[in-house]
C-alpha cells in the first residue's frame, strides 16, 4: 500500500489530471479486487501518460494479482525502459519471470532488489547451486523454519551434493571416493549387495578411510551379519579411537553376538567420548544386564530415564527395567515399570487391531 | 536290575536292530571320529508325499502357511509312522463356495506306515483318512489318545473345518468329529492334546490365526505384491475343548478364560512352568504379544505373559511368533520357552527363572546371532547327540515367496537351523542338508529305533525332508509312559533323568506332533535314575536303569 501511495505521489508530479483520475480509479478497483476494472483503468492511464513508468508498474501488478504472470511481463519491462532503477518494477518483473520459468532472466532483476528467497529459487533453476544455497540460507536466517525456504534449501543442498558427486564420478570414476559415493547411494536405496561391493572396492583402494569401515559395518548390521559388522566397526575404531559413534556401533555389534563384557567396554568408551547419549546408555544397560551386573544395568537405565522421557526409547527402558527387577524378584518394582511401559507404549504407538 | 517300586510296572523293550536301509549301526561303530553333522538327509522308499500349497497371484494367506507332520505309531508295531497334512488346490481367484479339491488324491493328507525294512507304505485310503473335505484347506495335526484305548488318535486342523479321526485299533480310523463336537471352524492352525484338569482324559486346545477368508483377502507391499502381514486382519480366539470321557468334548473356551483374549495364534506348547502340578499353555502369536495361560487349577486360565516376562522381545517389541517349544534347555529342571520368529526379530528364548517369571535370554544363549536373518517355523529341543543337553532344530524359510526381490539378504528358501547345546549356549552345526527349502512343520522322533532322534520337516511345494541321525557312541534312554490314573500316555508328566527334565507331550513346534516317547541322552553314563511326577500327583522313582534301551514305565495304580 505504501508502495502504491508512493507511486501515486510520483505520478502526481508528472501526469495529467485525467490520467491521474484513471490511476485513482484503477487503485480503487484493485483494492476491491475488481481486477478487470483495475486493468482497464490502468491501461487508460498508460495511454494518457505513456512516459509514466508507474502506470505500467501498476498495470503489471494487477496482472500478477490476477495470477496472469505472462501478461504482467510486458508492462513491467516497459516500466523499466522508462525508469531503469525502479525497484518495484524489478521486484515484480523478477517474480513474474520466475513464475513463468524464465529463471535466468529473472535473476538480474531479483539481484537488483536482493530478493534472496526468489533469487535462490531461480538459481536452483539455472544450476547456480552454491549461490542458491547462500541466498536461501540468508533468507532462512530472517525467516527461520519457513517450510518453503526449508524445502528449497534442502533441494539446493541435495542438488549441490549430487553435482559434486557427479563431477567426482565423471572425473575420477575409479577413485575410492567415487565407489564410496555409489555405495552410499545403494545403501539409501537398500540395495545392500551392491552397497557392500562398492564399499569393499573403496576400501581396497583406500583401506585407511575410517568412515568407509563405519558405513560398511552399517551395511552388515542392517542385514544382521554381526561378525562382519564387528570387524568393520573394529577397524573404524582403530583408525579413529576418539569417534563415539564408532565405539557405540562396535559395542552394539558385540552385544548382538552375546559378547557382553567386550560390548560393555566399548559402550563405556562411547559414553565417555560423548556422555549421556540415550542410545548408548540403553545398550550399556543391556550389556551390563547380559553380563549379570544388575547394579550397572539399573544405573545406566535410570540415568537414561532422567534424560529421555515420553519416547519409545523411554518405554523400552522401562520394559528392560521391569525384566531386571523381575529377575531379582522385586515384583512390585517390576510391575511398576511394566505399567509405565504400557502407559508410554499406548501414547507412542498405534493401538493393536484385535477387533 | 531296576530299583522301581514294582518290577512288574517296568517293561524293557528290546532295542530294535538297526535297519539296513538307514545308516548301519555297525558301520558307525567303525568310524573313529564323529561326522560334522549328526544328520544325513535321505528320502526313504515309499514316502512320495508332496505338500501342495497352490500359490496363486491372489496371494491368499493360507498358501504360505501349511503344513503339519506327525510322527506316531498308529498300529503299535514299535515303528514310527508318518502322517502329513496337505494344503489343497487354490484357484485364482477363489470362487464361493470355496472348493479346495480335496477329493483329488493330489491333495489328500497322507498316512505312511513304516515297514520293517525302513521303507514306507501309503495306507491313507486303507486307513480311512482320504476323506479331507473339499471345503477344508489343510494346516496341521495333533496326536493324542483321547479315549485312552492305547491307540493314538488324529486331529487335523484346517482353514475350514477340523476333523477328529478315532483310531479303531485295527489300522483304520473313523471320522468322529460330529459326535465329538470339535469341528471348530474359521482358520485353525496348531493344536495339541493335554490334560488341563488332571482328570486322566486328554483335552484339546486349537489355535486359530485370524478372521480371514478368501473373499476378504487382499495383497500388500504395493508394487511388490506380497502376502499381507497379520495386522491387516482382525485377531480371533483360540478354542479349548474339555474331554467329557464319553467320546464327546465341550467347548469351554469362554468358561476357561482362553477366549478372553483374542490373538493371532500359530503355535502352541504345554508344560507346567510354575511346578504347581497343572499344565500351562504357551501360545505363539504372530505380530503381537505372546500368550502364557497360567492354569488356575480350577478349570480356568489367566493370561499373564506380560507380567511373567514372556510376552515381548527384550526391547518390548511385538514378535512374529510362529513355532514354539516349551522344554528345559539349560537342565535346571524348569521348562523354558523358545519362540521362532521372522528375520530381524531373533528367536525368543524365555528362560524360566523359577519364581513364575521368565527372562529374555536370546543373546545369552547365542541364538541372537544364529537367527537374526532367518524365518523360523517348526522347532524342537531334542538331544540329537545324546550328550545330555537338548539341541535346537528349526525349520526355516521366509513367509513371502518374493522376499529376495524386496530384500536380497532374506530368503524364501533356507536351510534349517541346527544348533548344538553346549551347557545352555547354542552353536550352529551343519544340518546335513544342502537343499534350501521353504520349511514349515517339523516333528521329532527316532524313526529307525537306534536311540538317536531323527527329524521330519515339511516343505512348501515339495516333499518332506527327512534328517536321519548318524548316531554315535553316547548312551541314551527312551521312555514310554503308561499312565493308569493319569492319561494313558502320561502327557503332562515331568520326567527327570540324571539331572535332565522333559515334559511329556507330543505338542509344540508348528502345526506338528512329535513322537510321544521321551528321549534322554546320557553321554558316557551307562545307568540312569528316573523320577516321574505324574499328572495324577503320583511321584515315582526308578533307580539303576541301564542305558541304551526303550523302556516303558507304568504309573503305579495307587498313589
Amino acid at each position: 500500500m505504501i508502495r502504491i501511495l508512493l507511486l501515486f505521489w510520483l505520478a502526481w508530479q508528472a501526469a495529467s489530471p485525467e490520467a491521474l483520475q484513471h490511476l485513482q480509479a484503477g487503485a480503487n478497483a484493485e483494492k476491491q479486487r475488481r481486477f478487470d476494472v483495475a486493468i482497464a483503468e490502468f491501461k487508460k492511464a498508460t495511454e494518457l501518460a505513456p512516459t509514466l513508468a508507474e502506470g505500467f508498474v501498476n498495470l503489471g501488478q494487477v496482472y500478477m494479482e490476477r495470477q496472469d504472470y505472462g501478461a504482467a511481463i510486458s508492462p513491467l519491462k516497459h516500466a523499466l525502459e522508462l525508469s531503469p532503477d525502479l525497484a518495484a518494477a524489478h521486484q515484480l518483473l523478477g517474480y513474474a519471470l520466475l513464475a513463468q520459468g524464465y529463471n535466468a532472466e529473472a535473476i538480474p532483476h531479483l539481484e537488483k532488489v536482493q530478493e534472496q528467497t526468489a533469487l535462490g529459487i531461480a538459481q536452483i533453476g539455472t544450476g547456480q547451486l552454491q549461490q542458491a544455497v547462500e541466498n536461501l540460507q540468508a533468507a532462512l536466517a530472517r525467516h527461520p523454519n519457513d517450510p518453503d525456504l526449508l524445502y528449497y534449501l534442502g533441494r539446493a543442498s541435495g542438488l549441490l551434493s549430487k553435482q559434486s558427486i557427479d563431477t567426482l564420478q565423471a572425473a575420477y570414476p575409479d577413485s575410492a571416493r567415487a565407489h564410496q559415493a555409489l555405495a552410499e547411494n545403494y545403501f539409501v536405496l537398500r540395495q545392500m549387495p551392491q552397497a557392500e561391493k562398492e564399499f569393499l572396492e573403496a576400501l581396497r583402494l583406500r583401506p585407511d578411510t575410517p568412515e568407509l569401515h563405519l558405513e560398511l559395518g552399517l551395511v552388515y548390521a542392517g542385514s544382521a551379519q554381526w561378525p562382519k559388522a564387528e570387524e568393520q566397526f573394529r577397524a573404524q575404531t582403530k583408525l579413529q579411537p576418539g569417534n563415539a559413534e564408532g565405539a557405540y556401533r562396535l559395542g552394539a555389534a558385540l552385544l548382538q553376538q552375546g559378547k557382553a563384557r567386550e560390548a560393555g567396554i566399548e559402550l563405556q568408551r562411547a559414553d565417555r567420548l560423548q556422555p549421556d547419549m540415550p542410545e548408548t546408555l540403553y545398550s550399556l544397560g543391556k550389556a551390563a544386564a547380559l553380563a549379570g551386573d544388575s547394579v550397572a544395568a539399573e544405573r545406566a537405565w535410570t540415568k537414561l530415564l532422567s534424560i529421555e522421557k515420553g519416547t519409545s526409547l523411554a518405554a523400552q527402558t522401562h520394559f528392560a527395567l521391569a525384566g531386571l527387577y523381575r529377575k531379582q524378584g522385586k515384583t512390585a518394582d517390576a510391575e511398576r515399570e511394566t505399567q509405565e511401559f504400557q502407559r508410554l507404549q499406548r501414547s507412542t504407538t498405534q493401538p493393536e487391531r484385535t477387533q | 536290575m531296576l530299583n522301581g517300586e514294582d518290577p512288574k510296572l517296568l517293561t524293557a523293550i528290546p532295542r530294535a536292530a538297526c535297519i539296513p536301509i538307514f545308516l548301519s549301526c555297525i558301520a558307525l561303530g567303525l568310524f573313529a571320529t564323529a561326522p560334522v553333522s549328526p544328520f544325513e538327509t535321505k528320502s526313504p522308499r515309499g514316502l512320495d508325499f508332496v505338500l501342495r500349497n497352490s500359490p496363486t497371484a491372489q496371494k491368499y494367506l493360507i498358501e504360505t502357511m501349511p503344513g503339519g507332520v506327525a510322527l506316531l505309531d498308529y498300529n503299535n508295531d514299535g515303528l514310527l509312522d508318518i502322517f502329513l497334512v496337505n494344503g489343497g488346490r487354490v484357484t485364482s481367484p477363489m470362487r464361493l463356495p470355496e472348493n479346495f479339491d480335496r477329493k483329488n488324491p493330489l491333495y489328500w493328507n497322507r498316512l505312511y506306515r513304516q515297514d520293517r525294512d525302513g521303507s514306507f507304505t501309503d495306507v491313507t485310503e486303507k486307513a480311512g483318512l482320504s476323506n479331507a473335505e473339499d471345503g477344508n484347506y489343510g494346516m496341521g495335526v495333533a496326536v493324542g489318545d483321547y479315549d485312552n484305548d492305547g491307540f493314538p488318535d488324529l486331529y487335523v486342523t484346517s482353514y475350514g473345518k477340523n476333523v477328529l479321526y478315532h483310531n479303531n485299533g485295527d489300522g483304520t480310523f473313523t471320522d468322529v468329529t460330529a459326535k465329538a463336537g470339535v469341528a471348530a471352524g474359521g482358520w485353525s492352525v496348531s493344536a495339541g492334546f493335554f490334560d488341563y484338569d488332571n482328570d486322566g482324559k486328554l483335552d484339546l486346545l486349537v489355535t486359530r490365526y485370524m478372521e480371514w477368508d478368501t473373499k476378504h483377502s487382499k495383497t500388500c507391499g504395493g508394487e511388490w505384491h506380497t502376502y499381507c502381514p497379520p495386522e491387516e486382519f482382525p485377531a480371533t480366539t483360540s478354542i479349548l475343548y474339555h474331554n467329557n470321557g464319553d467320546g464327546t468334548f465341550t467347548d469351554v473356551s469362554q468358561k476357561s478364560g482362553i477366549a478372553a483374549k483374542k490373538g493371532r495364534a500359530l503355535g502352541v506348547a504345554f508344560a507346567d512352568y510354575d511346578d504347581d502340578g497343572f499344565t500351562d499353555i504357551f501360545v505363539a502369536n504372530d505380530g503381537m504379544q505372546q500368550y502364557l495361560y497360567h492354569n488356575n487349577r480350577d478349570g480356568t486360565f489367566t493370561e499373564r505373559a506380560l507380567e511373567a516376562g514372556a510376552a515381548l522381545s527384550e526391547d518390548g517389541r511385538r514378535l512374529s511368533g510362529m513355532g514354539v517349544v516349551f522344554q528345559d534347555y539349560d537342565n535346571d529342571g524348569r521348562p523354558d520357552v523358545i519362540v521362532t520368529e521372522l528375520p530381524r526379530e531373533i528367536y525368543g528364548v524365555y528362560h524360566n527363572e523359577g519364581n513364575g517369571t521368565f527372562s529374555y535370554s536370546s543373546l545369552e544363549t547365542g541364538l541372537g546371532i544364529l537367527s537374526s536373518g532367518s524365518s523360523g517355523w517348526g522347532v524342537g529341543l531334542e538331544d540329537f547327540d545324546n550328550d545330555g543337553w537338548k539341541d535346537l532344530f528349526v525349520a526355516q524359510g521366509h513367509v513371502l515367496d518374493n522376499v529376495e526381490q524386496i530384500d536380497p539378504s532374506l530368503h524364501y528358501w533356507e536351510l534349517p537351523l541346527l544348533a548344538m547345546n553346549h551347557h545352555g549356549r547354542f552353536e550352529r552345526v551343519d544340518t546335513g542338508s544342502t537343499s534350501p527349502a521353504a520349511g514349515r512343520g517339523a516333528a521329532f522322533g527316532d524313526l529307525n529305533n537306534d536311540g538317536w532322534q531323527d527329524v521330519v520337516m515339511t516343505v512348501l511345494g515339495g516333499p518332506p525332508q527327512i534328517f536321519f541321525n548318524h548316531g554315535g557312541k553316547q548312551h541314551w534312554l527312551v521312555i514310554s509312559l503308561r499312565g493308569t490314573r493319569s492319561n494313558r500316555d502320561g502327557f503332562g508328566a515331568r520326567v527327570r533323568v540324571n539331572g535332565q527334565t522333559r515334559f511329556a507331550t507330543s505338542s509344540g513346534s508348528y502345526l506338528s506332533s512329535s513322537d510321544k516317547r521321551l528321549y534322554f541322552g546320557l553321554g558316557a553314563v551307562e545307568t540312569a535314575k528316573i523320577e516321574i511326577a505324574w499328572p495324577s500327583g503320583t511321584r515315582q522313582t526308578v533307580n539303576d536303569v541301564h542305558a541304551d534301551q526303550f523302556l516303558e514305565v507304568r504309573e503305579p495304580e495307587k498313589p
